[in-house]
């Protein structure tokens, strides 16, 4: 339990960190979308030196940032394993009852397990890097055309930002639990499934009791320091988009522009499993040999 | 002056089954600007409710709490009384909004719409104030309790309230941080004239404030400076509550047949008199 990364911040003092929150929330929101249209390998290796090279820069732990992949490793498997049995197209290679694996299925699983990968990596490289209060901020930017509407904007994001701090707490919390109920004599990792679902009901019950009144305690702690007191709060911390953001920007957008190149320029002939520029690289390898 | 006036406040809780609890029954107080009072009594004592009470988290049933003659009751104005008096809880972790410990320090001060500029001068004062100004750049996660705890009383303090209730603060704390958050309490007490009550059921943190008050299933046992209160042994006795440990000792010496004054609260006194005696 205590190895889940996610949502933790590095503090660091990179040049990463120092981007904009609300440019990182951008970007990451941009990231997140363009990430689907990637095709060819070529491209995932561009995606993977892009992400390698943030993290760098970034100075948060390699370490850290596999920690994150950890957590969603079962469901990374799965869904990897999901569509090389199921995928229908392709010229199969293998079949038994309902299972087929095709060459295409091979080259779809192995491109949809990098994409979530990647996915996850790039999303918590946004929490390594920035504060919950800069997020708030950034969220609270993001969301201001909501104000008009009467939406409690900043109420929204102090709530994500107070969950997001909470976590390592819970987690700290539920290795007690764990401890203490293992120390009673439960066991959590024998037993059939059902059962093992069973014992997990006196973790689940504490921790909720727990989180419950640490929610209390919390609401106290926000009111006993004049949380509302007034509707123009003003900001420690003001933001500012400077060079830095802009430099980030251009680097992504060329990322952009190369997934969106490859995705729509480089039509391939459907005969081929490799697509995109991989095509073009497999044939130019070719005749490299012919010759 | 009096900052503090509770007259005949009452508040009941509902229990389990259906009955009526009082928390506090009938409690009538009177604190001057600048006081250090400890407020003891054992658990279900009625204490932390009391300390709700003071800042308006809870309103009284019958009664009535006033700061400076703002009374809790007047909803337009409870953020005046929030601003005077400022509250450190028990558990520190529960009392971080922000994960940077400048940017929760700033909290308070930024509710109130307070300047910029002001804002940064409050915190670096804050943070000197508990000896925390190295730390504010980096998150609390991995500090001590007493660490955690002392930040928690900045980020009260960069309001600038007049009274700080410490609400069974150095409950969970090991004793080098419970001796850490009680110095920081005394010399924001003699230094800065913040009224100071502190909430506690360790009877040795008592021993150096201006005025103890002992409370028992919702009232008030006994109210005066800690001589007389912790002379009263047997009557602290019966409500279970221990004396501290000099004044213990020298209670059971006496009791024992050695010629010393009962009179004795701290670790020095207890020498010194029984210097007297061995001589």
């Amino acid at each position: 339990m205590r190895d889940i990364a996610f949502g933790q911040y590095y503090p660091t003092g990179s040049p990463i960190h120092r981007l904009d929150p609300r440019a990182k929330l951008i970007f990451s929101l941009l990231y997140m979308i363009f990430i689907f249209f990637a095709k060819s390998y070529l491209v995932y290796l561009t995606i993977f030196t892009f992400i390698a090279v943030t993290t760098l820069i970034s100075r948060v732990p390699f370490r850290a940032v596999l920690k994150s992949i950890k957590v969603v490793l079962i469901l990374l498997i799965f869904t990897g394993m999901l569509n090389l049995f199921m995928y229908r197209d392709g010229n199969v290679l293998a079949e038994w009852w309902i299972f087929r694996i095709t060459d295409k299925g091979i080259d779809f699983s192995i491109k949809i397990m990098l994409r979530l990968a990647f996915l996850i990596i790039g999303t918590s490289m946004l929490t390594f890097t920035t504060t919950p209060t800069e997020m708030t901020d950034g969220i609270e930017w993001l969301l201001t055309p909501l104000k008009y509407i009467k939406v409690p904007v900043h109420d929204i994001a102090l709530t994500m930002s107070t969950a997001l701090r909470l976590i390592p707490s819970l987690m700290e919390e539920t290795d007690k639990i764990i401890m203490a109920q293992k120390a009673r004599g439960a066991a959590f990792d024998t037993g059939k499934i059902h059962e093992r679902a069973k014992s997990m009901i006196p973790i689940l019950i504490p921790l909720f009791v727990s989180a419950l009144r640490r929610a209390d305690e919390l609401a106290d702690a926000l009111d006993a320091r004049c949380y509302n007191a007034t509707p123009h709060r003003t900001k420690m911390k003001k933001l500012s988009f400077s060079y830095r953001d802009a430099i980030a920007f251009l680097v992504l957008a060329a990322l952009i522009c190369f997934i969106m190149v490859d995705a729509y320029h480089f039509i391939t002939p459907d005969t081929s499993i490799a697509s995109g520029l991989d095509y073009y690289l497999v044939e130019w390898i070719k005749s490299l040999i012919a010759k | 002056m009096e900052a503090i006036k509770l007259e005949s406040v009452t508040l009941e809780y509902k229990s389990h089954n259906n009955g009526i609890v009082r928390a506090v029954d009938n409690v009538s107080l009177s604190v001057n600007a600048g006081e250090f009072i400890a407020l003891v009594g054992h658990n279900g004592s009625g204490k932390s409710t009391l300390a709700k009470l003071l800042n308006g988290l809870l309103i009284p049933r019958l009664g009535d709490v006033q700061i400076y003659g703002v009374s809790t009751r007047d909803k337009a104005k409870i953020f005046e009384i929030r601003k005077n008096i400022g509250m450190v809880f028990q558990n520190p972790d529960n009392q971080m909004i922000a994960s940077i410990v400048e940017d929760d320090i700033a909290f308070g001060p930024e509710n109130l719409g307070i300047e910029r500029e002001e804002i940064i001068r409050r915190v670096e004062w804050a943070l000197t104030k508990v000896n925390m100004l190295e730390h504010r750049k980096s998150t609390p996660f991995k500090m001590s309790g007493g660490q955690k705890q002392r930040l928690a009383i900045a980020g009260i303090l960069a309001v600038k309230p007049s009274i700080i209730v410490f609400d069974e603060s150095t409950a969970m704390l090991d004793p080098e941080g419970r001796r850490e958050v009680l110095a920081v309490a005394h010399e924001l007490n003699k230094n800065e004239n913040i009224t100071v009550i502190l909430i506690t059921h360790y009877m040795d943190e008592a021993i150096n404030a201006d005025r103890v008050i002992v409370m028992s299933r919702g009232r008030i046992v006994t109210d005066g400076t800690p001589e007389r209160v912790f002379a009263q042994k047997d009557m602290l006795e019966s409500l279970h509550l221990s004396l501290p440990l000099p004044t213990s000792i020298a209670y059971n010496l006496s009791k024992s047949g050695l010629d010393i004054s009962e009179n004795i609260l701290s670790e020095s006194q207890l020498e010194e008199a029984l210097c007297k005696v061995l001589k």
